[in-house]
């Protein structure tokens, strides 16, 4: 009895299986998705949809004399054990319809208030005796409403839920049909949309020059002051001030946020200790916060900027480059030195997590200075030649992997800590004039 | 179950390939042609057979694939004991076979058959484009030479 295969096996240079279970259970899980969508999106129709449109298309105008008003006390256990109440006002009111008088309660409508005073503060809007204007349904003249229009802030939250249920189960949905029955290289080869619609616009193999290469396009856009291109710096040191200043931003929002809150209780004769318990270390933090963005932004700035500009680019394996390091700053950097370094660059699952890990495969110092002494009014700047090792891989970025090269300055200052700084540039494949032709190609026909 | 090993009656496929190099490794830009051979097919019903021409990653990071050449063909006749076929195309530029430390680019022929019943059988053949040799972790940063005090704008 064949039973089905739920995964596939990879065996040395083989893999056996079959992916429609997987596929299927796929298409399940976001199908059910969809459902689940399309039942709250009924719903919201029949439930907010439907009501407000007959409201503002099918009741009949008419004019009412307010006789009366009120609150609508409206009590949930929600969840069970705990009980919340909601107060709307309504209005009694006297109202021609269809040829005959009605005295009836208007229809609710608006936003609830938790508050009874909060709604009862809205009831002064229909004084007694007053006339003012009204819609009663055609169907049923006994129901009557006071306003009408719609309310869009509920329609955008009602619409949230069903609208992100059917968004992430119909792409998902589209996804598994993308993939039913087709290989991994079938659904690699497909360019999405275009072969779907037209399989004659679809690129020919090799399309692509050079596949896996990365672009260099935003590398060669800034002109160097010496040589023919600067290259943007790609620092932590830069992240690392952006995050601090954000992180120190954010907190003391909060942190004023709860002071005035704490305050107004202060003035108000109220003291909330359990606030003023929770200010005390929120401060500190925001405080800590702050001293570490301005001693970070003191470090960028005492250090002074490194630029590197370079002759040409992108690079080729065996190729010579000029290369200008120009390092800004004042007093002795006791160190600083320039390397040239390829990283692999890898991008796992390890549980829900993504992780990335990186290896530095190749670090060739390029040259160094000891105990410089910088000078605030001219620029340190020293040019060289760089050659690229030729055996050695070219720049390669995919979605989950990376081959990378750059230039890197590490350098330490004599009365600051020490600092990195990056700066990527682009090697493509070495000409392809240097062929593998040792080898003699081997007659077709026979199994090796 | 349907796994060839539990399942002693159905014979064992095989695919063999045979490239035009007998080292295997190409030149990038190179044209590259290799012949295969799907053999044991028995009584099941092939509904299609794919070939392609593909590169992918290997290492710790999750699996990258590019296909530079792909092909869907027809199902042989049923009469057939060998199916043999030819893939020609011409290699791009890149990417260049790599061995790395947590990064690895491979190049593969691959052949999949497809059967009515839903199962499929995937031979991979592997060459190389390029002769880079295997990376290795660089060791520490070493200085050049050690500081000596320099005029501005001398190296050392």
């Amino acid at each position: 009895m064949r039973l089905p295969r739920f995964f596939g096996k990879k065996r040395g240079e083989r893999r056996t299986g079959s992916q429609r279970w997987g596929s299927f259970g796929e298409a399940a899980f976001h199908g059910a998705l969809v459902c689940a969508g399309v039942a709250f999106a009924t719903l919201l129709a029949s439930g907010v949809a439907v009501p407000e449109w007959r409201i503002n298309h099918d009741f009949q105008p008419t004019r009412c004399r307010v006789r009366g008003t009120g609150l609508v006390r409206r009590t949930v256990e929600d969840p069970p054990g705990s009980f919340s109440t909601t107060w709307r006002p309504t209005v009694l009111v006297r109202y021609e319809a269809e040829g005959r008088q009605f005295e009836s309660w208007s229809h609710s409508r608006g936003p609830a208030s938790f508050g009874r005073a909060t709604a009862a503060a809205r009831l002064p809007s229909w004084p007694i005796g007053s006339e003012v204007p009204g819609w009663y349904d055609p169907s049923d003249p006994e129901m009557i409403v006071l306003e009408r229009g719609y309310n869009w802030w509920m329609w955008l939250l009602a619409l949230l839920l069903p609208g992100a249920l059917l968004g992430f189960g119909m792409t998902g949905l589209v996804r598994t049909a993308r993939r039913w029955g087709r290989s991994e290289e079938a659904i690699a080869a497909s360019t999405g949309l275009v072969d779907l619609l037209d399989p004659s616009r679809r690129p020919p193999a090799g399309a692509g020059v050079m596949p896996g290469v990365p672009a260099c396009d935003d590398l060669v856009n800034s002109p160097g002051t010496v040589l023919r291109y600067r290259l943007p710096i790609e620092s932590a040191d830069t992240w690392t001030l952006f995050g601090l200043g954000l992180f120190a931003v954010l907190w003391n929002a909060v942190l004023a946020v709860l002071a005035v809150g704490a305050g107004l209780d202060l003035a108000g004769g109220r003291i909330d200790w359990l606030l003023i318990a929770l200010l005390i270390p929120f401060a500190a933090i925001g405080c800590t916060g702050i001293v570490l963005f301005v001693r970070q932004l003191f470090l960028a700035a005492a250090v002074g900027t490194t630029q590197i500009e370079i002759s040409d680019h992108p690079l080729r394996p065996g190729g010579r480059y000029d290369v200008l390091l120009a390092q800004s700053g004042a007093g002795t950097m006791h160190d600083l030195g320039l390397s040239l370094e390829l990283e692999e660059q890898a991008t796992f699952h390890q549980g829900t997590d993504t992780r990335t890990e990186s290896l530095v495969v190749v670090q060739r110092p390029v040259r160094a200075w000891g105990l410089l002494q910088l000078d605030p009014t001219s620029r340190f700047e020293e040019r060289m030649t760089v050659e690229i090792p030729v055996d050695t891989m070219h720049s390669f970025v995919t979605e989950h992997n990376a081959v990378r090269w750059r230039f890197v300055v590490r350098g330490k200052p004599s009365r600051w800590p020490a600092f990195v700084r990056v700066f990527p540039i682009i090697v493509h494949p070495r000409d392809t004039a240097r062929q593998t032709s040792a080898a003699e190609p081997a007659p077709i026909g026979t199994v090796a | 179950m349907t796994s060839e090993s539990f399942d002693r009656s159905r014979p064992t496929l095989r695919i063999d390939a045979q490239f035009d190099r007998l080292d295997r490794i190409y030149a990038p830009g190179a044209p590259l042609t290799a012949r295969y051979w799907i053999a044991g097919i028995g009584q099941e019903q092939v509904r299609s057979i794919e070939r392609s021409v593909d590169w992918y990653t290997e290492g710790k990071g999750e699996e990258d694939l590019g296909v530079h050449f792909f092909e869907r063909i027809p199902p042989p006749s049923p009469t057939d004991a060998v199916v043999e076929g030819t893939v020609t195309t011409t290699l791009p530029a890149s990417p260049l076979s790599y061995e790395g430390v947590i990064v690895k680019v491979r190049w593969c022929l691959r052949v999949r058959v497809f059967f009515t019943s839903g199962r499929d059988f995937v031979s991979e053949h592997v060459f190389a484009v390029g002769d880079l040799p295997p990376a290795r972790p660089a060791a520490p940063a070493t200085r050049i030479a050690p500081p000596v005090p320099v005029i501005r704008g001398e190296p050392t």
